[in-house]
């Protein structure tokens, strides 16, 4: 284990402070002065430095000083240096501070005395501490309570120390004393904690006999009598019943942190239902009582565990957990559902969608900023609960419908597409959605919700009256034909329509967006305006919001109109029996179309009509021109079946994503099976058994070190000089997460003894050493180890360069052996994430630095190249497998991978396979950060010709 | 529910204090801090920042974040409960809540999280408490300190009054003074004084001896000494040869020297050489009467062999704690050395003591004098002087001798047998050294007093069983000659003269009150040079 840290202090490199200055002010009378030499000489000593010399002048003039704050100093000073020397023996000159000390436990002020104590605590040094053993039981008996509480934790460290039980043989005995007089809350609290800690029997006897006067006791020994009875039902279940009593009489506690200690410790003790249930009502309680967002989302964590666990038993508190939707957070109220999505049985589904339905009418009313989002959110939430209950859709699909014309975009786009789901899987429900949408079709506002709203119309529409009002409708919203008048001809250089559209323009080209297929292209114009901002539809509602759209300049949804009507045409041609009926029908369709694409020809508007959408148009009209049988079932039933389709691959993919799911958690057959009792530990009683609360400490403080597979550290092995160098070194390589360990083998191959060797390393990229090199004498042809931290801040490539500097006795230079360039790599800091598409493309817009990398490999499969660079850079694809399936002759994925510093990582790839079989395209990286941009690029450079 | 650490990071990721609860490494504290930046987010309306090993509490404070890294099983509650009286503390303690600021008041930021978290636990104490314990205001201490400063006060008090009363009395000495008074000798009784004053607090037996006793013992003292003034004249016809030192001083002094010697000022001359030997008269007599006879050695003898000098002084002294059993006179025996001589004091009658061995006062009426300080009265002196070397208690042999790089000294003793030889000490000069000598070989113990680097060979008790013993060092190469003088203390139960007390008459008769006797023989000074 490295030497441990107590603290740190930001040191100022700008004004070094001489060790002279410090000596001379230490060695002068002015207190001040000496206080300030104090806090120089620790910056000092914390930023590396040793200053040995200055160990003397503050025995010799800052020991006697009775200044309080120079004492205290004198005690961190004490607490940072070297107290040991390199074989772990105790410096002989640290024996001069005993006799400071035990004035200080002995000093009249009860302050410097609890100090000097607390300082006690974080001393490891047996021989310092023995022969101040007598004074500081003496202090277990002041009457100042302060000193009290910092000598049993004195003693508790004291005895806990390799050898305390011979030192202190009769401590437990003399604190369970103490703890039954004692009546200071934290001084009891230390006692009992100092008995669980070293006498555990003791403790257990001490809470057995007291139990009647557990409620009581202060909140600070509640906690410990809680931590104690986990601990010892973890190794003594049959104990078990002798402390829940204790633990329910505590649920009543006064305390939150009791009450919510009480919980955890109950679900760990128990999985009988009433104890889940007491600990789960308790947690329900607590999500209530407490307004700290904080405890509201631990708490909703906790809930989340107990699911998991003991889902039967939470299912019926689904309502308790529901009422935190109250809380106006979004982060709490979105882990609530959550929760709650999970919860959802046939039984209490109505119950659930009733409240969630109050919440969503809730949104309408409140004028809180944040309702769109989560007026989104609720209804992603029923959205999923009518899936998973189809019975439930009919009751919410009516009240759902009435935000279709939402202001905000993403909610009324969830609306529509959650209609769309469920009047293809709800037949029953087909005519009352298809005659309500109908109703509020001139709701509408944004052309996205538009389009996927006519797609209904066009699809779902089967009756006759149906089809007869869907183009009604229709034609109602574009309003009177034609689109223009010459007058308005005139008006087309309104200046304000202009410059919006400008501006539109602008900002779309400057963000280029990727699609939803992963191809990254400059976007189409149609795109375009539907990603800005939610239309906005001037004037009122009288001018149809068809017609405000399209006099936007959306041609796309012109286009979608124009397919729809074709697609009411055709239906109508099935069930109108009036032939006059289709035709008149028809050709107020094709005039619509036609004036449409008028419109799009004519300069009223600042761009014209695309391509696309006049081809689209224009196929419609040849199509209503002259109709035929293939046609027709193209258009009525092939685009119905591939959308059954999609929604079928929708299901099954996430059927499966549950079925893996439930495949990680159990463990494969042949899994390891940890035994806590052979995990790696390192000072620790072989008695003490571990459990998850010290493991989490453990693993908190970096003790608890994965034994990585000895193969894998051979692999690492970097070989720094030559063979024929007088020095020969290699060096093996562990990254951890924020540092790296050189473990570096030295050995002389001369006859002669090198002195004063130095491994001295410097740096490029975000690295920093952590210690300053030091000497060493190595005799001939004898070996060293050296351990070098360095010290890593975000995720780049960095360099190590290194030489080994010595001297031997005839030679009077010292000798420099340059080493070998270590290379930290990237991989070791990216792992692979998973992030929704949506946020993918707005990091990808927003992140600043891109690396593009022209495909160049000998690899021929696209897929087999795209599995390649994902194996090579250790991303997770985004694109659904689905998605990449099948030979088309051109892949596009994107991927993504985070580092360990929170670094987003974005990769997407894009390539076609060329008439010759090869493959081309380009490989493209975004990140915040130039490092990984660059780093990433370079990897795959080297990665991508693959073969190898 | 354990804070790992708490600290304060700029917003930019500056860990600028951080305070550590339990054991970790830095680079792992850094490691972590450097992190929390990156991790936390903007617009959240929350305050914790889960990692895959722990969990941060924080809260910004204008362009900084307070934060706690506690482990993921950490009470919440809690930690916001100590992050919450944290962040009243940091307020009070840094002035401006900047970078500079925190850096400023690090320390005292420091010492206050120790106050507010201990081990990593919650403490409960409010910001009052925690200001409070950090300002280190102890009652105790004031207390101690006025307490220790009164006693420093009255000691002084009592100085001063001493001071004053000694010149009062230095005064009252000069108006009797006829000259001849020396300065030493009143400094010196000075210092007794004051010694006493503030060592015993028995004010009567103090102040007896102090300015008070012109008062207290006036009519003793002056009895006595207006006896002791007739009797100069007659001791004109004494003995001129084997007079005491005293004795002969006293014969020029006048009465009012005279009177303080009977009360026991001799005290004064004879501790002033013995500082620092052994007192074994230290006991207080508890027998009505005590006679003490005391043998001083005063032996200087040649590194190789023979005497330069060998002389024995002797004081026979009476000490009688009651006045009523003042009136004694006392029957000793003497060895029968004719090689010494005895002296008695002026006022003893002579001739009684050379026909019958009984000494008493020349005027019979009247006691001796008592009292429970001091020496008591001397009665009689005696002296012998020989160059006769069989006499010699112990000889000591010393050879150096120089041998390569290293110098070997073999010291032995050999012991006269007529004597039992306690807590005998030789001392030998070493040159300077920087280590002990290496001890090679001896009978008894050593000791290196580096500081006047001299080697002390101590050997507790020489009788028949080790009349002869030896010591072999080893030092780095040395002058022979600075291993001399060896100077040798020691004490011992017989005397030369072997002078006895056989009874004690009582004058007005009745029982002969009970005596004790002690002798003794000192080495005073006893060289081998």
């Amino acid at each position: 284990m490295e030497k441990s840290c107590s603290l740190l202090i930001h040191f100022d490199k700008g004004t070094p402070a001489l060790a002279n200055e410090i000596k001379e002010a230490l060695e002068g009378n002015d207190v001040p002065a000496k206080v300030d030499a104090m806090k120089k000489a620790i910056m000092l000593l914390l930023n590396g430095e040793t200053l040995p010399q200055l160990f003397i002048t503050i025995v010799r003039y800052v020991l006697p000083s009775e200044d309080h704050t120079i004492q205290k100093l004198l005690l961190l000073y004490l607490e940072i240096i070297d107290k040991t020397d390199s074989q772990g023996r105790v410096l002989p000159e640290m024996i001069l501070i005993c006799q400071n000390l035990r004035n200080n436990l002995q000093h009249p002020n009860e302050y410097i005395r609890g100090v000097t104590l607390r300082f006690l605590c974080r001393l490891n040094e047996v021989e310092i501490i023995e022969p101040l053993i007598p004074s500081v039981l003496s202090n277990l008996e002041h009457r100042h309570p302060f000193i009290r509480r910092n000598a049993i934790l004195a003693v508790m460290s004291i005895y806990k120390l390799p050898q305390g039980e011979q030192l202190l043989a009769d401590a437990p005995e003399m604190i369970e004393k103490i703890l039954s007089a004692e009546q200071d809350q934290s001084s009891k609290r230390n006692a009992f904690v100092m008995l669980f800690n070293c006498a555990q029997d003791r403790a257990v006897n001490y809470l057995l006999t007291h139990v009647d006067r557990a409620p009581d006791w202060g909140e600070l020994l509640q906690m410990v009598v809680l931590d104690l009875i986990r601990k010892v039902c973890r190794t003594n279940k049959a104990e078990k019943g002798k402390y829940i009593k204790i633990i329910i009489s505590l649920l009543n506690a006064p305390s939150a942190a009791v009450i919510y200690e009480c919980a955890g410790t109950l679900v760990s003790l128990s999985s009988a239902p009433t104890a889940i249930r007491a600990a789960a009502n308790t947690y329900c309680q607590l999500l209530l009582s407490q307004s700290d967002n904080n405890v509201k989302l631990i708490v909703l964590d906790r809930l989340n565990e107990l699911k998991s666990s003991h889902k039967d038993i939470m299912v019926d508190m689904i309502m308790d957990v529901l009422r935190a939707l109250s809380s106006p957070n979004l982060d709490i109220r979105r882990k609530t559902l959550d929760i709650v999505l999970d919860l959802i049985t046939p039984r209490n589904v109505n119950e659930v969608v009733l409240t969630l339905k109050k919440e969503v009418v809730k949104t309408q009313s409140g004028e809180l900023e944040k309702n769109g989002e989560y007026r989104q959110m609720l209804i992603q939430a029923i959205h999923s609960c009518a899936i998973k209950f189809p019975e439930v859709a009919s009751t919410v699909v009516h009240l759902l419908m009435d935000f279709l014309g939402d202001s905000t975009v993403a909610s009324a786009m969830d609306v529509v597409v959650f209609v769309r789901e469920i009047i293809e899987t709800n037949p029953k429900l087909r005519v009352s959605i298809v005659t309500r949408l109908l109703d509020t079709f001139y709701q509408i506002r944004a052309a996205r919700v538009c389009s996927c709203a006519l797609w209904i119309i066009g699809e779902y529409c089967l009756s006759l009256s149906e089809v007869e009002s869907g183009i009604a409708t229709i034609k109602q919203c574009l309003g009177d034909l034609p689109f223009y008048s010459a007058s308005e001809e005139g008006e087309a250089a309104d200046p304000s329509k202009k410059s919006q559209q400008v501006t539109s323009i602008t900002v779309s080209s400057r963000r280029p967006a990727i699609l939803a297929d992963g191809t990254y292209a400059t976007q189409s114009a149609a795109s375009e305006t539907a990603f800005s901002p939610p239309t906005v539809v001037q004037g009122s509602l009288t001018t149809g919001n068809l017609r405000s759209l399209l006099l936007t300049g959306d041609f796309f949804l012109g286009a979608v109109v124009a397919c729809t009507l074709t697609k009411l045409i055709l239906r109508l041609e099935e069930v109108q029996p009036s032939k006059i009926e289709v035709n008149k029908a028809s050709t107020n369709v094709l005039l619509i179309m036609v004036s449409m694409l008028q419109l799009g020809q004519s300069s009223v508007l600042p761009h014209p009509i695309d391509n696309d959408s006049y081809d689209r148009m224009v196929l419609c009209i040849r199509l209503l021109c002259n109709t035929g049988d293939e046609v027709r079932k193209i258009w009525l039933k092939s685009c119905r079946e591939s959308f059954v389709k999609m929604l079928s691959d929708k299901q099954l993919r996430e059927t499966e994503e549950i079925k893996a799911k439930a495949q990680i958690s159990h463990s494969q057959p042949d899994d390891l099976i940890d035994f806590y009792h052979l995990k790696s530990r390192r000072g620790m009683s072989q008695l003490e058994l571990e459990d998850e609360v010290q493991d989490d400490l453990k693993r908190a403080t970096g003790e608890f070190i994965k034994d990585g597979h000895d193969t894998n550290k051979l692999n690492r092995i970097l070989q720094l000089t030559g063979f024929s160098d007088p020095v020969y070194a290699e060096a093996y390589v562990t990254v951890h997460h924020y540092d790296i360990v050189l473990d570096v083998t030295i050995i002389n191959r001369t006859k002669e003894t090198l002195q004063n060797l130095c491994l001295e390393l410097a740096t490029m990229g975000d690295l920093k050493l952590v210690e300053r090199p030091q000497n060493y004498t190595l005799a001939p042809e004898s070996s060293k180890q050296i351990k070098a931290n360095i010290k890593v801040s975000s995720t780049e490539t960095g360099v190590i360069f290194g030489n080994i500097v010595y001297e031997t006795s005839n030679v009077l230079e010292r000798t420099v052996v340059v080493l070998n360039d270590i290379h930290i790599d990237i991989m070791d800091y990216i792992s692979p994430a998973v992030c929704s598409a949506a946020a993918f493309r707005t990091m990808w817009a927003e992140f600043e630095w891109e690396n593009k990398v022209a495909v160049n490999t000998v690899i021929e499969g696209e897929k087999e190249f795209l599995d390649h660079i994902i194996k090579s850079t250790n991303m997770k694809c985004l694109t659904a497998q689905s998605a990449l399936e099948g030979e088309c002759g051109f892949l596009a994925a994107n991927l993504y991978a985070k580092s360990v510093f929170g670094e987003d990582a974005l990769v997407n790839v894009s390539i076609e396979k060329q008439t010759d079989g090869k493959l081309s395209g380009y490989i493209r990286i975004r990140s915040k950060t130039q490092g990984i941009a660059l780093s990433l690029g370079d990897k795959i450079t080297l990665k991508q010709k693959g073969g190898s | 529910m354990v804070v790992l650490a708490a600290s304060i990071i700029s917003k930019s990721g500056k860990p600028l204090v951080s305070r550590q609860f339990v054991d970790m490494s830095r680079i792992r504290i850094e490691g972590y801090l450097a992190a929390f930046p990156k991790l936390v987010g903007t617009g959240k309306q929350h305050t914790y920042v889960e990692t895959e090993n722990v969990r941060y509490v924080y809260q910004p404070i204008e362009s900084l974040y307070l934060l706690l890294v506690t482990n993921k099983q950490s009470n919440i509650l809690e930690d916001l409960d100590s992050l919450r009286l944290l962040s009243k503390l940091v307020p009070e303690y840094c002035y401006s809540l900047d970078e500079e600021g925190i850096c400023k008041t690090a320390f005292e930021l420091i010492f206050a999280f120790d106050e507010a978290i201990s081990h990593g636990q919650k403490e409960n104490v409010t910001v009052a408490q925690v200001k409070q314990y950090c300002e280190m205001e102890s009652h105790e201490e004031r207390l101690h300190k006025l307490v220790l400063q009164s006693k420093i006060n009255e000691t002084k008090d009592i100085m001063k009054r001493k001071a004053s009363e000694i010149d009062k009395s230095k005064i009252e000495k000069n108006r009797g003074e006829r000259g001849g008074f020396t300065p030493l000798q009143s400094m010196s009784s000075g210092r007794i004084d004051s010694g006493f004053g503030s060592d015993t607090s028995l004010p009567s037996t103090g102040g007896g001896y102090g300015g008070s006793s012109g008062f207290g013992m006036s009519t003793d003292v002056e009895s006595f000494s207006t006896k002791s003034k007739g009797r100069p004249s007659a001791s004109a016809t004494a003995p001129p040869k084997g007079l005491g030192m005293q004795l002969g001083k006293t014969q020029k002094t006048n009465q009012f020297l005279e009177s303080l010697k009977a009360e026991g000022e001799v005290i004064v001359e004879d501790v002033r050489p013995t500082v620092g030997q052994s007192k074994p008269a230290a006991l207080p007599p508890t027998d009505p009467v005590t006679l003490n006879a005391e043998e001083k050695l005063n032996v200087t003898l040649k590194r190789d062999g023979g005497i330069s000098n060998f002389g024995v002084l002797g004081t026979l002294s009476l000490q009688i704690l009651n006045q009523d059993d003042a009136l004694i006179q006392v029957q000793v025996e003497t060895g029968r050395n004719p090689a010494i001589h005895f002296n008695t004091h002026p006022n003893i009658n002579k001739e009684l003591f050379n026909n019958e061995n009984i000494l008493g006062l020349k005027d019979s009426n009247r006691p001796f004098p008592a009292g429970q300080s001091g020496d008591g009265v001397s009665l009689l002196k005696w002296r012998m002087q020989s160059g006769d070397e069989s006499l010699v208690p112990l000889s000591v042999n010393c050879w150096p001798s120089v041998s390569g790089n290293e110098t070997y000294v073999n010291i032995e003793y050999e012991a006269f047998s007529l004597f039992d030889l306690q807590n005998v000490v030789i001392s030998v000069p070493l040159p300077a050294l920087r280590e002990a000598p290496g001890v090679r070989q001896v009978d008894g113990d050593w000791r290196y007093d580096s500081r006047n680097s001299v080697l002390e060979w101590s050997i507790v008790l020489i009788d028949n069983s080790n009349r002869s013993g030896s010591m072999e060092f080893v030092v780095p190469p040395a002058d022979p000659a600075v291993f001399f003088p060896i100077s040798v203390r020691f004490t011992a139960a017989s005397t030369f003269s072997d002078l006895k007390v056989s009874n004690i008459l009582p004058l007005r008769g009745g029982p002969a009150p009970k005596f004790s006797q002690r002798t003794l023989l000192i080495a005073d000074s006893y060289q081998v040079v």
